[in-house]
């Protein structure tokens, strides 16, 4: 299983560089000034300033088209959906089915607005690996179980991964036909998903163990290995006015969109 | 059932966050008051692993196929444990198949995590009256499965349509309503049907698990 989330970490751009505390907190702040925005004339301007901060991130260009797979499914069954559904402005109309002001202005506000927070979020974690971003989450103050879970699910995610698909192999070839529906199939899944749970269950006994001859739990606290600067610091109140920028315009213009709506 | 990026007003992003954070916070806290807590992190955290990758076997459901969610098994195994267990699986899902999405995470959450805990009060009471028995086993899971996932359904259904940024026509949002709900009740008792034949399964083959992490 290839993650790929951290693939181009190792580049060299001021989203590379910035301190990863600050930088969760303001990629953050400015996802969800975007969910904030309402009127169609900030929407652009969010575009535009995603785009902009994309093109500094230096990520390439195919790293978000990957992540736009899945979820485009989604936003699809929405866009098709809602400008027919939804409104009374008929705009145009082919028989029964006739395309609504109201529902179209709604479907481009989603697009926009989830594209938008999907290239930050990329940017926030394509630029960092993504054990430091929970290492600075854990820094940041989420209580030590949570980040104690969250590196070692990831630590194991791919094994285990690799162990569901040689089961899946070794069912294959055993005669098994996934695509058929069967009570003694769903039976057959179920043992599977058992099987995954138990081994996954009696790996964990030895982990522990190794943990704890290795100190887990014993060790002094470590001394914080985030050391932010001048600049990190700029970058963040940058950003943090950007997103207030948003905030303050959209209520200035009055959620245009959603007047439309009404 | 995931809530992607976008949707919803950030007043229920931020309300899902709130009870996110309430509800963790609850979780963490029944969780310190066991005598050593940090031996169970490591099986919550592979199991939590287990989880994530078994929501990918796909269960054939002609003419398509669905993968389970698993929360009801999630909260009857995990207990406490479920709750950020969940939150941590939806994070790499959003991150890594941008299932869900960042600003969602609160409220997709509250969607698959909070039934998780409902769950596992209700697995809790095939101990009730003469102790355990197979049978037992399988009917409070079943149980767990169908209420975590119904519950899920439910939220997501009302979330998802009544936040939608346009007004639809009451007729079509009872019509999508419907739908959706109809379009689930297949999932619901496959879940169901699923977590039952796993903790039978577990029960058999290694019952300690059961006792709850």
């Amino acid at each position: 299983m290839n993650l790929g989330i951290d693939e181009y970490t190792d580049l060299d751009s001021p989203f590379h560089r910035w301190d990863p505390r600050y930088k969760i907190i303001g990629l953050i702040t400015l996802v969800f000034a975007f969910s904030f925005i309402r009127d169609l004339r900030m929407l652009l301007a969010v575009a535009v300033a995603t785009i902009a901060i994309y093109g500094i991130s230096r990520l390439p260009a195919g790293f978000i088209v990957k992540r736009f797979r899945y979820p485009s499914f989604f936003l699809l069954a929405i866009v098709l959906s809602l400008p027919f559904l939804s409104g009374e402005h008929v705009l145009m109309s082919l028989g029964p089915i006739a395309l609504r002001q109201e529902g179209l202005l709604a479907t481009i506000l989603i697009a926009t607005r989830f594209s938008c927070i999907l290239i930050v979020g990329m940017i926030l974690l394509g630029t960092t690996p993504l054990l430091t971003n929970i290492k600075a989450v854990r820094s940041l103050g989420i209580p030590d179980i949570m980040a104690d879970m969250a590196l070692l699910a990831f630590r194991y995610l791919q094994e285990i991964g690799r162990d569901l698909r040689n089961m899946q192999t070794s069912m294959r070839l055993r005669g098994f036909k996934e695509r058929r529906f069967s009570p003694r199939g769903l039976k057959t899944l179920a043992w599977l998903s058992g099987s995954l749970l138990i081994y996954s269950y009696e790996r964990s006994e030895s982990i522990y163990k190794a943990m704890v001859l290795r100190g887990y739990g014993q060790a002094p606290p470590r001394k914080d290995e985030f050391q932010p600067n001048k600049k990190d610091a700029l970058i963040l109140v940058a950003i943090i006015l950007v997103a207030a920028g948003f905030i303050i315009g959209d209520l200035m213009l009055g959620h245009s969109t959603s007047t439309l709506l009404q | 059932m995931h809530i992607p990026d976008g949707i919803l007003p950030l007043s229920v992003t931020g309300s899902g966050y709130a009870a996110t954070v309430l509800t963790t916070w609850y979780s963490i806290r029944k969780i310190r008051q066991k005598e050593d807590p940090r031996q169970d992190i490591p099986k919550a955290s592979l199991l939590t692993a287990a989880f994530f990758v078994a929501s990918w076997i796909h269960i054939p459901v002609p003419p398509t196929s669905v993968h389970l969610v698993l929360n009801g098994l999630l909260g009857a195994l995990l207990g406490y444990y479920a709750f950020p267990a969940i939150l941590i699986g939806l994070f790499f899902q959003a991150i890594m198949f941008g299932h869900g999405g960042l600003t969602t995470l609160g409220v997709n959450a509250m969607i698959m995590g909070f039934p998780a805990l409902i769950a596992h009060q209700i697995f809790r009471l095939r101990k009730w009256r003469n102790g355990e028995s197979q049978r037992k086993t399988g009917a409070f899971g079943f149980l767990s499965g169908v209420v975590a996932t119904g519950i899920s359904v439910a939220m997501f259904v009302i979330i998802l349509l009544t936040n939608l940024p346009a007004e639809i026509n009451i007729v079509s949002e009872r019509t999508a309503i419907y739908a959706l709900a109809i379009a689930h009740i297949p999932i619901i008792f496959i879940e169901g049907t699923i977590t039952a034949l796993v903790t039978v399964f577990i029960r058999k083959v290694r019952p300690g698990i059961l006792d709850g992490v």
